[in-house]
C-alpha cells in the first residue's frame, strides 16, 4: 500500500476537521522522525497522512509566568531559547543536528522509550498539555497523559497542540546517560527540579520518581538525603532490557545518575542562595 | 510473543467471569474498542483502533472461548488483523477466590505475521502487556462502580 493522500492543513480547525473526516486511518505526522523510518521500511503502511508543518503550531509564547510551546516547535529551536535552561540543555543533547532540525516537542512526547528525553525534562517541569478536538480544548498534566507503553489518553479526534511550562523553575539539572557521549539512545535520562525527579528510558514512558520525591520533601538536600532518594528512585523504576542495556544495568545507573543530578541541583541551589 | 501476568479484582469470580464474557463490558474496557458482538455460543468479533506512534489504522479482531470451566478457567483463541500484519495466538486465564477478591492469572503466546513482525518483539510484548493492563484496570473500575451503585 502507498500513501494515497498527504494533507497539509493550514490551521488547527482544519486539521481537526481532517481527523473527523478520515477517522483512525489518518496518520498524523509532526517532524516525521518516528513515522518515516517505519514507513520507509514498509512496517507502517498508512493510506492517509496529515503533516502538521503548516498548521500554525510552531510558536513559542511567553506570558511572564509560563512558556507556551507549540507542538511543532523543533528541538533545534527549543535549544536556542534561554527562558527555560533545562529544556535548552535537554534539547541540545538529543540525537544529532539533522534529527533535531526535524523532530518536534510534541512528537517527542509520543516517542517510545528509550527515546523521549525531552518529555522527561517536561515532566520534571510539571508541564501541561493543551489538547484540541472537535469538542473544544482541554488541558491535561503531562504526568496524566500516558496510559501505558506507546499509548496515551489522546482521543482519536484530538490533537496535541501546545505544551506549557513554568518559567521560575531554576535551579535544575539534566543528565542523559548513554553508551556514548552524543547521538545515542539513553540508558537512563534524569531531569530534576526543586522537589521533582523525572526518569526516562526506565519505564513504559517517562515517569516521576514519586517515592524519591517524598524523600526530598522530608529534609535538606544533603548527601544522606540524596543517597536515600537515589536508592528510592532505583527501587521504583521499571526498566526493560533492550539492545542498549539490560534492566539490571539501567536500574544501577538510575541510582548513580539520580545521585549525580541531585548533587548538581544542591550545588546550584547553594550558588543561588549565595 | 509471550505475555503473562496477574490482576486482583475487588469482586467475586462469578461476577468477574460474567463480565469478561459480556460484549457490552468488553466494548467499554478494551482500549480502542470500536465495536464487539457475540456470535453464539462463544465467538466474539469486533474492531479496535489504536493510534500508535508512527502508525494508524483499525484492526479486525476475532476471539473464541474454548475449554470454558465457569467461573474458574477459559482459553481464548484470538486473531487481530490490520494493515501492519496480524497477530494470532491463544491465552489461558484462571480465576481464583481470595476472600472477597478474585485473583486473575493469565498467560499466552502469539505469532506475529506481516510487516509488524519486523519490529523488535519487545515492542509487541510491551504493548500487549500495556493494553491488557489497561483493560483489566478498566474492568476493575467498572466492577467497583457497579458495586458502589
Amino acid at each position: 500500500m502507498t500513501v494515497a493522500n498527504y494533507f497539509q492543513p493550514e490551521s488547527v480547525p482544519e486539521a481537526i476537521g481532517l481527523l473527523a473526516d478520515h477517522g483512525p486511518e489518518l496518520l498524523v505526522i509532526a517532524g516525521g522522525t518516528i513515522a518515516m523510518p517505519l514507513i520507509n521500511e514498509g512496517i507502517s503502511l498508512p493510506s492517509q497522512v496529515m503533516g502538521l508543518r503548516r498548521a500554525g503550531l510552531d510558536g513559542i509564547n511567553l506570558d511572564g509566568y509560563t512558556m507556551r510551546i507549540g507542538a511543532m516547535v523543533t528541538l533545534t529551536r527549543l535549544g536556542e531559547q534561554y527562558h527555560v535552561p533545562l529544556l535548552a540543555t535537554d534539547a541540545g543533547r538529543i540525537a544529532g543536528w539533522s534529527i533535531r532540525n526535524m523532530a518536534t516537542v510534541g512528537g517527542n512526547i509520543f516517542a517510545p522509550p528509550p527515546a523521549g528525553d525531552l518529555a522527561t525534562a517536561l515532566l520534571a517541569l510539571d508541564a501541561r498539555l493543551t489538547i484540541s478536538g472537535a469538542h473544544g480544548e482541554r488541558e491535561l498534566a503531562l504526568a496524566d497523559f500516558w496510559t501505558g507503553f506507546m499509548t496515551t489518553s489522546l482521543e482519536p479526534d484530538e490533537l496535541l497542540t501546545s505544551i506549557s511550562v513554568p518559567l521560575d523553575v531554576e535551579p535544575s539539572a539534566f543528565i542523559k546517560f548513554g553508551r556514548k557521549q552524543a547521538n545515542t539512545p539513553s540508558v537512563v535520562t534524569v531531569a530534576v527540579t526543586a522537589g521533582r525527579i523525572a526518569l526516562g528510558a526506565v519505564g513504559p514512558h517517562p515517569i516521576r520518581a514519586r517515592q524519591a520525591e517524598t524523600v526530598l520533601a522530608a529534609g535538606l538536600l544533603d548527601r544522606a538525603t540524596i543517597a536515600t532518594a537515589a536508592d528510592a528512585a532505583a527501587a521504583e523504576c521499571d526498566p526493560a532490557t533492550d539492545a542498549i542495556a539490560t534492566d539490571w544495568y539501567r536500574r544501577r545507573m538510575v541510582r548513580v545518575m539520580v545521585e549525580r543530578a541531585l548533587t548538581e541541583l544542591a550545588a546550584k541551589s547553594k550558588g543561588k542562595e549565595a | 510473543m509471550n505475555v503473562h501476568g496477574t490482576y486482583r479484582f475487588d469482586a467475586s469470580r462469578e461476577i468477574v467471569f460474567e463480565a469478561i464474557r459480556d460484549p457490552s463490558t468488553l466494548m467499554d474496557v478494551i482500549p480502542g474498542c470500536q465495536d464487539v458482538h457475540l456470535v453464539p455460543p462463544d465467538n466474539y468479533e469486533g474492531h479496535i483502533t489504536l493510534r500508535l506512534p508512527g502508525s494508524a489504522g483499525s484492526y479486525r479482531t476475532e476471539v473464541r472461548l474454548v475449554d470454558v470451566r465457569e467461573p474458574e478457567h477459559a482459553t481464548m483463541l484470538g486473531r487481530v488483523e490490520g494493515s501492519m500484519g496480524s497477530i494470532a495466538g491463544e491465552a489461558q486465564f484462571d480465576l481464583a477466590c481470595d476472600g472477597a477478591q478474585t485473583l486473575l492469572t493469565y498467560s499466552g503466546s502469539a505469532a506475529i505475521q506481516g510487516p509488524l513482525a519486523r519490529l523488535d518483539s519487545r515492542f509487541a510484548e510491551s504493548l500487549a502487556e500495556s493494553l491488557i493492563g489497561q483493560g483489566l484496570k478498566a474492568l476493575d473500575e467498572r466492577l467497583s462502580a457497579e458495586v458502589v451503585a
